[in-house]
């Protein structure tokens, strides 16, 4: 009961690892969930492609989870993506007004742990359809953090992964 | 290793999309970069370009758009390419002498080249300002 692993979800960026939580008992982690809940979602197919390009492209290859792209804290946990909006040209981009959010804890700027997520339809979490999700997150991360302050989780830095107190992959909290 | 649902998204994903990502992520990280290098706090980008502080927080935030326009001005304030053409060169030096511009013109080196290297710099002279238009 209430027991999640901690597993590696994409490791080919040159910046930065991005693990994520899978109950025990459960066959498909929460990021794979949250993405494969929303995709052929007419309504949300392309905001769901915009999210992943972020995560993948912009922080995975890119530039690694620095602050100038995680900044939309929201206690525990960091709503991707980051806040903000474009005009380029023609083209309007509205991060602001963004209609999904994954949840993600930072660990360093080269490892970072996601979440599931939800639809932002209200003025705050709390009133937003996503709310259990992001009291989810909250949750996970605490763990996480707990467990890393206890020794539990080591962080690798020079192979850019997170193992256990022996030094293996698999971590089970 | 890559989750197989990211890899079937991605495998979806528009090009335009993509691009935009990247684009806008190294905008938003290069303009925080060049303000801490540099020292800038909000307020004083805020005086130097003659805003409110509040409307650089919002282009800072992201809840101001980013123009054409709003580029070139943090551009030309913090003096660093924030844009640029690929092909183009960077380096357009525009020297202000006695009314007269003077500048140098780079020739893309990937291009086939038709004349000798030293006719590729060419100067010139005119006695007015609408020859400065890069």
């Amino acid at each position: 009961m209430n027991i999640f692993e901690l597993k590696l979800w994409d490791d080919e960026g040159q910046r930065c690892t991005f693990y994520t939580v899978q109950w025990d008992g459960d066959s498909v982690n929460e990021t794979d969930k949250f993405f494969t809940k929303y995709e052929n979602e007419p309504e949300y197919e392309e905001t769901v492609q915009e999210l992943l390009s972020f995560v993948l492209y912009t922080i995975g290859e890119d530039h690694g989870a620095v602050d100038a792209l995680f900044n939309r804290f929201e206690n525990e946990v960091t709503g991707l993506p980051v806040q903000g909006k474009i005009r380029l040209g023609e083209f309007t981009y509205h991060y602001p007004q963004f209609s999904l959010r994954l949840y993600a804890l930072k660990i360093t700027e080269e490892i970072v742990v996601l979440f599931g997520g939800g639809i932002k339809d209200g003025p705050t979490n709390q009133t937003s359809s996503l709310n259990m999700k992001w009291v989810e997150a909250c949750g996970f991360a605490r763990k996480i953090t707990d467990a890393q302050r206890d020794g539990l989780i080591m962080i690798d830095e020079y192979n850019r992964t997170l193992t256990n107190h022996l030094g293996g992959d698999e971590i089970i909290l | 290793m890559r989750s197989k649902v990211a890899e079937r998204i991605l495998a979806k994903t528009p090009e335009d999309i993509k691009i935009f990502a990247r684009l806008y992520g190294d905008l938003v990280v290069k303009i925080h970069s060049i303000l801490k290098e540099k020292g800038y706090s909000q307020k004083l980008l805020a005086e130097k370009l003659d805003k409110k502080p509040s409307e650089i927080h919002k282009w800072l935030s992201g809840e101001h758009n980013f123009t054409l326009r709003s580029i070139a001005k943090l551009q030309a304030e913090l003096g660093e390419t924030l844009l640029e053409v690929p092909g183009l060169q960077k380096q357009r030096n525009f020297q202000h002498t006695y009314g007269k511009t003077t500048f140098k013109v780079y020739v893309n080196k990937t291009k086939p080249q038709l004349k000798p290297d030293w006719k590729n710099e060419v100067f010139f002279e005119t006695q007015n300002d609408l020859a400065d238009v890069g």
